[in-house]
């Protein structure tokens, strides 16, 4: 009995971790006493195990070492999460993404679906300057749904496509998913970047088609706003002009710039175009020339700070300038500019977003110690063997496993909040996903994107209860029009994330099939001089050597097949090809 | 027990001071990883000392942190099933993990991360990085974060304590994950609208 169990420690332990979660200690915790647990269990049971546990007391010196080293404190890529929480906490204070969907939801309100439209545009622009879930929700829930509601958009379609598109901010880059599974898969964070940015993109596409068809299929549930409605009135062609203007100032900048500035020519021109048109804008406005349609001048404004802020944190990271964690500080710093140029900014604002990153970035990096813990038993008492064989001998090869796999995340992924999804399963799964020869960037996205459905199925999904947070509960009287609107149940909000649930498992299926939408990543050239710095080092060959003078991981030759995966690494200076010591 | 919650209260004071006023540490850090990566562009000039000082400081926020963030009951918990439970129950649990879970763990590391410490101070231990920073207040960092984690798990015991026999109110009542998410939804509205 006793050598059955010795020498099944690992299944054990791992039910062990169900049994550890569930039990409702805050999870960090849980896992830390897990691995402790099991660790003592371990040693206890090594001499019956007939070589299958490697434990020993001595293991546990390596813990300290473990938390200083550069998998916890001395993380530099992990350093991007207070940064990119920040500045996403700054600009939903900053009253941008209303500005936003005022704007953009009067330049499309006049097509029938405008507003879902601009909501799912809004949205993939605030996911691109970090945007925050729940913050990206509820202000399209405060700002779009009631216009919606008001002139009898369909309930379910219009909860359902500000929910989704509030997560996009999960899959398009800068977002914390992509940084933490860059970290846990050992890839360089601007890597993932480039390949999600693809995926992120057809996602926003497949959400507009599928309003398109709706507005096809069923006409009257999305109506193109009235005319009394169109605050900004026309002008399109306006705007047309200047967007030409700007394009040919920008041009002719390039060439100017091009004998002196080389290879950086563009970048500057666009800078050059950009601000003409910008300064044109608020003098226009300011001055009262009247030169631009109202609407021109409006989109002009309120869309350009934006996505100069999105140039300048994914820019600089894409062109090499900034590493991921200098993009997010820059972003950041970015963000406080542009709330003190609205005038949001003051003492309170920035003490609020601190103590809420604070907070995030305690309980991630607590989840992540205590799954350092963990891993470190669950690897001395092969662990990763145990789930490495599990996975590898799925039928079907590689598109087996992907499959499998994304069934399971997405099972998981009702009970199991991202953050935790990250640091407890991604490190069992990527030794596996290695082995099999796949692109852990690919695989990395594809957990991305699923990941993303956790935030809108129902009944678990986040994004719905913060849609639920915003949306009328009782009717009301709508202010224009004076006409009682029914409130949103919460059947229609569940229902209407439905279609886009399974587009979201469509979007899985299609990253699968066509991995080309993700491996471009590879043609991008980067200056190998900037990227050093975020790599997390595996295999102990690269890296400039540890602060506290061990080699990241100690790793022999004999792990190093599985050790050169970006799996939880055995605890630094630990050697557990070696028999273990008694 | 009066004795025992006035040291309850002791620690969560300092623990609550600890944790508001190390968040100014993350916009330094924020401040001078902006500032590194303008000057290394324009100027070409690196140092592994600013870089490394991010990290530092970053470390001492969420380690410093934590013991506050425990206190304010915000570690994140799986609640599916400690959410069904009647109130006594889910103290009970939380009871169980403060003793048994939280603090072997806690105690374990400050017991090896005194030593660990005192040898890098002993040995004026300096980054192997080029001009960079030394190594002995990062570790002393860590060995303050689980130290006053500790110290804020003996305080939470004894309000749990002190909670089931009724002589305290409960400060964090329970609520799952989704009310909080629809609360912190709520909040989000009122100061956009204020």
């Amino acid at each position: 009995m006793i050598e059955f169990i010795a020498q099944n420690l690992a299944p054990i332990m791992f039910m062990g971790l169900i049994v550890f979660l569930l039990f409702g200690y805050p999870v960090a915790f849980s896992l830390a006493a897990c691995g402790l647990f099991f660790f003592v269990v371990g040693v206890e049971l090594a001499p019956y195990s007939n070589g299958a546990i490697s434990l020993s007391w001595p293991l546990l010196y390596a813990l300290p070492e473990n938390f200083y080293g550069n998998r916890v404190m001395s993380n530099d890529v992990l350093l991007a999460i207070p940064f990119f929480t920040f500045m996403g906490i700054v600009l939903e204070r900053s009253g941008m993404a209303e500005d936003l969907l005022d704007t953009v939801g009067q330049l499309f309100g006049p097509i029938r679906g405008g507003l879902a439209y601009a909501v799912i545009l809004v949205g993939a622009l605030l996911a691109a300057t970090t945007g925050v879930v729940a913050a990206s929700v509820i202000a399209m829930g405060l700002i779009s749904l009631p216009i919606m509601l008001r002139y009898g958009y369909d309930r379910r379609v219009a909860s359902g496509v500000i929910a989704a598109s509030g997560t996009l901010a999960q899959i398009i880059p800068p977002s914390l998913v992509l940084i933490v599974l860059a970290d846990q898969l050992g890839r360089s964070v601007g890597d993932m970047y480039a390949g999600a940015i693809i995926p992120g993109l057809v996602l926003t596409g497949l959400y507009m088609s599928y309003i398109l068809i709706m507005t096809f299929y069923r006409r009257d549930s999305m109506p193109a706003l009235p005319l009394e409605a169109r605050t900004l009135g026309h002008g399109v062609t306006s705007l047309l002009i200047a967007l030409a203007a700007a394009a040919a100032i920008a041009y002719t900048a390039h060439v100017y710039l091009t004998p002196t500035q080389g290879a950086n020519a563009d970048i500057w021109g666009a800078t050059v175009g950009i601000i003409v048109i910008y300064a044109f804008a608020v003098a226009d406005k300011s001055m009262g020339f009247g030169l631009m349609s109202r609407l021109a001048q409006q989109v002009i404004i309120v869309l350009i700070p934006p996505l100069a802020l999105i140039f300048l944190v994914l820019g600089t990271i894409f062109l090499g300038i900034a590493t991921p964690t200098e993009g997010g500080a820059m972003g950041a710093v970015g963000a406080l500019i542009m709330a003190a140029a609205k005038g949001r900014l003051n003492m309170e604002v920035i003490k609020q977003a601190l103590a809420s990153t604070t907070r995030l970035s305690a309980f991630v990096m607590f989840i992540l110690i205590g799954a350092r813990v963990f891993s470190l038993t669950f690897y001395g008492v092969n662990g990763h063997i145990w789930v490495e064989h599990l996975l590898v001998s799925t039928p079907g090869g590689e598109t087996g496993f992907l499959i499998v796999v994304n069934i399971l995340v997405f099972l998981l992924a009702f009970f199991l909040d991202f953050f935790e999804l990250a640091f407890i399963v991604v490190p069992l799964l990527a030794p596996a996903a290695d082995k099999l020869g796949i692109d852990l960037i690919w695989f990395g996205v594809l957990l991305g994107i699923n990941m993303q459905t956790s935030f809108m199925h129902p009944p678990f999904g986040f994004a719905l209860f913060y849609l639920r947070s915003v949306a009328a509960r009782v009717p009301y009287l709508d202010k224009i029009t004076g006409k009682k609107i029914e409130p949103v149940t919460t059947g229609q909000i569940y229902w209407g994330a439905v279609p886009f649930v399974c587009i979201q498992v469509i979007m899985v299926a299609l990253t699968i099939m066509f991995p080309q939408m993700v491996m471009h990543y590879k043609g991008e050239v980067v200056d190998p001089g900037e990227i050093e710095i975020i790599v997390p080092p595996f295999g102990g060959g690269d890296q400039p050597g540890l602060p506290g003078g061990l080699p990241p991981l100690g790793a022999p030759p004999a792990v190093d097949g599985g050790a050169a995966a970006p799996a939880p690494s055995p605890a630094p200076g630990t050697d557990l090809s070696q028999p273990p010591k008694f | 027990m009066k004795g025992l919650l006035a040291l309850s209260r002791a620690i969560d004071r300092v623990n609550e001071l600890i944790g508001r006023w190390v968040s100014w540490l993350i916009l330094l850090s924020i401040l001078i990883s902006a500032v590194n990566a303008i000057i290394r562009k324009a100027f070409n000039m690196s140092s592994n000392a600013w870089l490394e000082a991010q990290w530092y400081l970053f470390g001492a926020a969420f380690m410093l942190a934590a013991a506050y963030t425990l206190k304010q009951n915000d570690h994140i918990r799986i609640d599916i099933v400690y959410g069904m439970w009647s109130r006594r129950k889910q103290h009970w649990i939380d009871l169980i993990g403060h003793v048994f879970f939280l603090m072997p763990f806690t105690l374990l590391m400050v017991y090896y991360f005194v030593p660990y410490t005192l040898r890098s101070i002993r040995n004026g231990e300096v980054s192997t990085n080029a001009g960079g920073l030394i190594v002995w207040p990062a570790k002393a960092i860590l060995l303050a974060g689980f130290t006053f984690l500790a110290l804020q798990g003996i305080s939470e015991i004894i309000k749990k304590i002190a909670i089931m026999r009724g002589d305290m109110d409960d400060p964090t009542p329970f609520i799952t994950a989704h009310e909080a998410a629809e609360q912190e939804g709520k909040a989000l509205v009122e100061e956009l609208k204020s």
